[in-house]
């Protein structure tokens, strides 16, 4: 077990409880759980995983991978295509607060998750997907970003 | 001659604005990443933030203030370790969080691994009770537990707990120890009647101004600002104190240029009471403790070095 | 300070808070702002299929905290935004039940059996009104009676439980939970175990972040905005995604029917509504206080309680199902009414019972000065205890919702039909995306959003194997608090272990969650909230 302490312990001369003995009780919780399902022989139809949901999550998980890897990458690979051009040595960085930079990771990665899962739901690419993408991302800027000097947008709070 | 005190003058007057720029011409690459090890909302989460807003105004500096709370610190000096080291990101924790905490998490981490910049207040660590219990003083405690009641005493980190079960232990009696989270906690469960006595470290200044609650001891090496007549720790018969106090903390190594420039600056708006900050820490913490440079690194070294002897104590 | 200085000083706090800006020379408080808006907000996302109350207010949430901060100044006008939001989507999912067939919010299901039947016949303007007056008596009705119960029951609350007794209290509150949610009594306990799990790692006493294997992502555990959105959220967003791309169909148009000239609601119809309406109130409030048991439910019993009342005492009206005002009439009421009953379970004991009030707790969570339970309603006599004059705030709050609702609610329901036509396919990945950037904006970091999506399959795949995700969601709110409890109780009785037994009161409180379970597992319920 990945826990410091065991069950109960022996801790300025009294026992206390350890830090074991929560999840081992909410392990014992699904347990019980389990048991009750096994021989309740509840007659409430229970639904099902089938390969098509499978499918599905994987889809969904593409999506999310490609469009994190856009937030994440496309604001410093634009200031190093600047940097080539204009010759300055900038970082992101210390950028990560500053417009335009800031928006474009953000932008990249909203509007592409976004226009990917309308196109899968619809079966087709459509300029509509990206336009609603494009849309949503701008509006969630005026909303998260805007009025607030405080908030990072993703992923300015890793880099 | 003239010339003389011309060049000499030239020179003091190059000195001073040398030193004074560069502390002035430091300025950090950057927003401030500013981690909290203070859940929000509370008294020290607001510190912090009103510090940077204090900062932005008078600095131009920006911050972004970053909850990273739990394990009394321990989850931000984790979090900062490995952040870079050039002032763009620094923490608020207490000086518990270096000394015993670090000591006795035992999780590979040292006060080397990190910079301390500044102190900006201490607490008026206290053993409190509400007033309904009809407790005056410390040794009413005692003598309640010696007639067989039982005492429950809430404390709010693990260091403290240890303070609580030496107290009892120099008194002979045995005090039952809630440990639980935060001072407000503890002064919440005080004034349900879930506890009997506990530390506060300066949350419990209204309650004791307005009679509901009442300081018995000062948990500090130092009598309290509040109730000086209160015995402090050693009067107790217990070898440890719980002076402690809110720290600015960076990754290690950080450049002493950044590491001044932070220092002063914080330490300024923290004893400025004119800001908001400094009001702050004024009226719930009774003023500003600034240490800084080399005072700093011998209390954080003291404070670790220390802790191996509460440890073996309370084990006792 | 009497009891009644409270009363005043809390609506004064509602009045007299912020201002937002000044009309004709009278100051207009920020809270009253935001209700109005936070209900406005409500009727448009309950109308909308798809989106429900607690996923506008789960977003809304971080951002009405970057605005209003962490200051006690802040609490009113966050939770008169939230309650809005509450209580506006309660009424709005009746708006495209009636229009166009399709329930806005789970809880307006049975509204589609009459609504749509009479918007057919050409009263569909009419149908909206009994539903807005039905919706506006239940609400006001089961705020009355929070108002006059939380403060007596949190006040025995804290004179009769010490540390054992809440530590069984909670225990109760949760086997309770697991028990009535879903059909399944073995599925509710399995979804809130997981919730104990996962909201056990990274936390607990020791230094070292247990479970956490030794990453620093996991070391500070999983913050409650992740798991909570992740589940309740993300799940429900993934499912009706999946749904839409195994069937990727165009959505019918459906032709409008034409509608008939004179839809005006009479007193005469009022009198007739009137005992059902009154039947369906008791009903909703009773299931609102009681924690776990949703407005669905209560939208279901209240229906078919009613339907047998009439399909017996007036067998020649128009029967339920086939277009009758009564129908609308019981389920508009027992759904509404139960958004002001289940705050008693939030105010007098800190325990959410369900999405709406899980989302109500974590405001009071982060901006702090006001923690739910039972000592918000110690009265002090000489000294002002402010989490009562909030309270009463809230309360006041909750009054001036329903004046809304009476005044405006109804015009604006008529407004919010057109959001039933927004496509659900173009509506979803949007409030995907929004609602992992509300993520992100608070932990700042990707691998918080991932944890989100993680959290977001694990709701998903409690709905298709047909778990409820509440118990998870409650269990991870209350878990902390549990074990918290449990070890202090055993501190503070001096290393009892049968703390749990040797006091009466939390021996009767293990013994009725030892029962309820027994019962639940014994008589399945048919009725699936």
């Amino acid at each position: 077990m990945d826990v410091d302490t065991g069950l109960i312990e022996q801790v300025r001369r009294r026992v206390t409880i350890g830090d074991s003995l929560a999840p081992t009780v909410a392990a014992g919780v699904i347990g019980l759980g389990a048991l009750i399902l096994l021989i309740g022989g509840e007659r409430v139809p229970s639904g099902s995983l089938s390969g098509a949901n499978l499918w599905f999550i994987a889809l969904l998980l593409v999506c999310f991978a490609v469009g994190f890897a856009l937030m994440r990458w496309t604001g410093p690979a634009a200031v190093w295509v600047a940097n080539t051009f204009t010759g300055q040595d900038l970082d992101y960085r210390p950028l990560r607060d500053t417009a335009p930079w800031k928006y474009l990771g953000f932008v990249a990665g909203c509007t592409f998750v976004i226009a990917a899962l309308i196109s899968a739901v619809q079966g087709r690419l459509t300029l509509q997907a990206l336009l609603v993408g494009l849309g949503a991302s701008l509006a969630m800027i005026a909303v998260f970003d805007w009025p607030f000097d405080n908030l990072l947008l993703p992923p300015n709070g890793d880099v | 001659m003239k010339n003389l005190m011309k060049t000499v003058a030239a020179a003091l007057s190059a000195l001073v604005i040398g030193s004074a720029s560069q502390a002035a011409d430091w300025a950090p690459p950057g927003p401030v990443k500013l981690m909290i090890a203070f859940s929000a909302g509370g008294g020290a989460d607001t510190q912090a933030r009103l510090v940077a807003e204090a900062l932005e105004e008078k600095l131009g500096w920006q911050f972004i203030p970053e909850q990273v709370t739990g394990k009394g610190g321990l989850n931000l000096a984790a979090a900062i370790k490995d952040e870079p080291n050039d002032g763009s990101v620094i923490g608020m924790v207490v000086t518990e969080t270096l000394g015993y905490n670090m000591a006795a998490a035992n999780a590979g981490m040292t006060p080397d691994q990190f910079t301390p910049i500044v102190t900006t207040a201490g607490f008026q660590m206290a053993v409190v009770a509400a007033s309904s219990k009809g407790w005056t003083s410390f040794a009413d405690v005692v003598a309640a537990a010696k007639a067989g009641e039982d005492i429950r005493f809430g404390t709010m980190s693990p260091k403290l707990s240890d303070l609580a079960y030496l107290l009892g232990k120099a008194n002979d009696v045995e005090f039952n120890i809630v440990q639980v989270r935060g001072g407000r906690a503890v002064m919440d469960g005080v004034n349900a009647g879930d506890m009997d006595i506990g530390f506060m470290a300066g949350i419990q200044r209204k309650g004791v101004a307005s009679g509901d609650l009442v300081n018995l001891a000062s948990a500090l090496s130092k009598p309290l600002d509040q109730t000086p007549e209160a015995p402090t720790m050693a009067d107790l018969g217990v070898d440890f104190v719980a002076d402690g106090y809110f720290l600015f903390i960076g990754p290690a190594d950080m450049p002493e240029k950044a590491r001044t420039a932070l220092a002063d600056a914080i330490g300024s708006v923290a004893s400025d009471t004119s800001t908001k900050a400094g009001a702050l820490i004024d009226s719930a913490f009774g003023g500003a403790t600034v240490f800084k440079g080399a005072e700093l690194d011998a209390l954080v070294a003291g404070g670790y070095s220390s802790a191996g002897a509460l440890l073996d104590a309370a084990s006792e | 300070m009497t009891v009644f200085d409270y009363i005043w000083l809390g609506i004064l706090a509602v009045f007299q808070g912020p201002e937002a800006f000044s009309l004709f020379g009278v100051a207009i408080s920020m809270t009253i702002v935001m209700v109005l808006s936070g209900f406005l907000l409500g009727i448009a996302v309950g109308a909308t299929p798809g989106l429900a109350g607690p996923m506008a207010m789960a977003i809304s949430l971080p951002i009405l905290i970057s605005v209003f901060g962490f200051s006690p100044d802040a609490l009113l006008p966050v939770m008169g935004f939230l309650i809005g939001v509450m209580k506006g989507a309660t009424i709005g999912g009746a708006v495209p039940a009636i229009l166009f067939n399709t329930p806005g919010t789970p809880d307006s299901y049975m509204t589609t059996l009459d609504g749509y039947p009479m918007t057919r016949a050409g009263y569909a303007k009419k149908a909206l009104k009994i539903a807005h007056f039905s919706s506006a008596t239940g609400d006001t009705f089961s705020d009355i009676v929070l108002i006059l119960t939380a403060p007596f029951l949190a006040l025995l609350v804290e004179a009769y439980l010490d540390l054992p007794e809440k530590t069984a209290l909670l225990i109760f509150s949760l086997g309770f939970i697991a028990s009535v949610v879903g059909g399944s009594v073995g599925k509710g306990v399995i979804s809130m175990g997981l919730g104990l799990l996962a909201v056990f790692i990274g936390t607990g006493e020791d230094f070292y972040p247990r479970l956490s294997m030794g990453t620093q992502a996991l070391a500070q555990g999983f913050p409650i905005a992740t798991s909570v959105l992740g589940v309740l959220v993300l799940g429900e967003v993934f499912k009706s995604l999946d749904d839409l791309w195994q069937d990727r169909r165009n959505t019918r148009e459906t032709q409008a029917p034409t509608q008939a000239a004179d839809q005006s609601l009479r007193w005469s119809d009022i009198r007739k509504l009137l005992p059902y309406i009154g039947r369906s109130a008791v009903i909703g409030t009773a299931i609102g206080a009681l924690p776990g048991i949703g407005s669905t439910l209560a939208a279901t019993m209240g229906y078919g309680s009613s339907a047998r009342r009439h399909a017996a005492k007036r067998p020649e009206a128009t029967q339920f199902g086939q277009g009758a005002a009564e129908g609308i009439a019981a389920t508009e009421a027992a759904n509404s009414s139960v958004s002001g009953a289940n705050m008693i379970p939030v105010l007098s004991l800190g325990i959410p019972g369900n999405a709406a009030a899980v989302f109500l707790i974590l405001a009071t969570e982060s901006i702090g000065g006001f923690n739910p339970g039972p000592t918000v309603f110690k009265f002090t006599t000489d000294t002002v205890n402010p989490e009562l004059v909030m309270a009463f705030g809230l309360f006041t709050i909750m009054m001036i919702a329903n004046l809304f609702n009476w005044t405006i609610g109804g015009a604006f329901m008529r407004v919010v039909g057109v959001m039933a036509r927004v496509p659900k396919h173009l509506l979803l990945p949007v409030v995907l995306m929004l609602t992992l950037t509300a993520i992100y904006v608070q932990e700042t970091r990707l691998s918080a959003m991932w944890a989100a999506i993680g959290f977001g399959l694990l709701g998903y795949l409690m709905r298709r194997v047909g778990m409820s995700p509440l118990p998870f969601v409650i269990a991870f709110i209350l878990g902390d608090k549990l074990e918290e409890t449990a070890r202090q109780a055993f501190a503070a009785t001096g290393g009892d272990p049968w703390f749990l037994f040797t006091n009466p009161i939390a021996a009767v409180l293990v013994g009725l969650t030892l029962l309820v379970l027994v019962l639940a597992i014994r008589k399945p319920t048919e009725i699936k909230p």
